[in-house]
């Protein structure tokens, strides 16, 4: 990471054509999906993002400085997701109270899966391979 | 007169400008209050937001759904839109820590795929303990990957999206107010830092990928891998999933 970091930030303009570029073509490689196996247009971004960044197609100075500015505001990008609830208050009146209950079981399900799944892979790992994790 | 209030009232910014304000004071609070866990600003934003909305639509007698559609989701879906690039940017912090994601990459796709699919199974229990309708239990599956690719997910298996957003929200909410509990608990400390670093950024989102770096470099960088990877993951195994067993 330390290569990357001589160069000059691109200017704004340029990270911001990169970024539409990228969410133009994935927007259209999402519409190739079925209904039935939606493919969201951030994750095949992402998903190119990362390639052309690994490819060094991409350039880190290229796309950080809008991308760590974005990543910044994320919490905030989250609120009109959340006030979308709004439209859906018969849900909430109805089985609001279990679907919190639900969320916080399955906070703890997804570390704990995750987390103890991984310790096993990353054994087995280090026992083929006969290394030590660092 | 009052036709043009009501339109201008229809305009974006009014969306904007109450994102702004209710989240401005979730912050204010979150600060005064030393950082209460119920003072997630984000949570405090949704149910301020919402409070705003049901309040209006008293006043005006119409319904807060109605209200919701007519007034917020003009501006709310400018905001909304940005969660395209911000969830895009997510490849950056995976590309900083390239070195540490190509030495376990493949052991890091398959965490985050058998495990995510071993929580799918958990989740889909608990919802049937607690009796939540299909809709409701199709909301919660995807809660693992990001809001914006978990939304899109739950509308595919016929899930309702706000839920799914309320879930990752509150994800946020529990990892930040149990982390230090649970990793004590179950002993994260002492497994693998690869795994650990994963859980916690699949449970917590971008909160469980703060609490993943103050236990280490590597945690906090395969916090940041868990985005993209579980995002994957439950894209690929939440559609099978449904068709499969529900």
């Amino acid at each position: 990471m330390e290569k990357d970091k001589q160069p000059k930030d691109s200017n704004i303009y340029v990270q911001m054509g990169i970024f539409a570029a990228i969410l133009f073509v994935s927007q259209l490689i999402s519409d190739l999906f079925p209904k039935s196996f939606v493919v969201p247009t951030p994750l095949i971004g992402m998903v190119l993002l990362y390639i052309l960044l690994a490819t060094h197609i991409v350039k880190l100075h290229q796309v950080a400085k809008f991308g760590d500015f974005m990543i910044g505001l994320i919490a905030f990008l989250f609120v009109p997701s959340g006030i979308q609830l709004a439209a859906h208050l018969d849900i909430m009146k109805k089985e609001g109270l279990q679907d919190v209950i639900v969320i916080i079981i399955a906070t703890i399900i997804i570390l704990v899966v995750i987390a103890y799944v991984g310790a096993l892979v990353m054994s087995i790992h280090h026992k083929i391979t006969g290394t030590k994790e660092d | 007169m009052a036709n043009t209030i009501v339109t201008n009232l229809a305009l974006p910014f009014t969306g904007i400008f109450i994102s702004l304000i209710v989240y401005l004071i979730g912050m204010w609070l979150t600060k005064i209050s030393n950082g209460f866990f119920l003072f997630n600003p984000l949570l405090v934003g949704m149910v301020l937001g919402i409070v705003v909305l049901a309040i209006w639509a008293k006043g005006t007698g119409s319904t807060t759904a109605a209200v919701y559609k007519k007034f917020y989701l003009p501006g709310g879906n400018m905001i909304f839109w940005f969660l395209n690039p911000a969830t895009m940017a997510f490849a950056i912090p995976v590309y900083r820590v390239n070195n540490i994601f190509k030495k376990y990459w493949f052991d890091i796709i398959v965490i985050c795929f058998v495990g995510g699919f071993i929580s799918l199974f958990l989740i889909n229990l608990v919802c049937k303990l607690f009796g939540l309708s299909a809709a409701s239990t199709a909301s919660m599956l995807p809660q693992a990957a990001t809001t914006a690719v978990a939304m899109p997910i739950a509308a595919g298996v016929h899930g309702v999206p706000a839920v799914t957003a309320m879930a990752c929200i509150l994800n946020a909410v529990v990892i930040y107010a149990l982390a230090e509990f649970l990793i004590k608990v179950l002993g994260l400390k002492k497994i693998s830092a690869v795994a650990t670093g994963l859980g916690l950024g699949s449970a917590g989102h971008t909160v469980g990928s703060v609490k993943a770096l103050s236990l280490g470099e590597i945690q906090g960088a395969m916090a940041g891998v868990s985005v993209l990877i579980i995002s994957l993951a439950m894209d690929i195994l939440v559609p099978i999933y449904a068709h499969l067993f529900m």
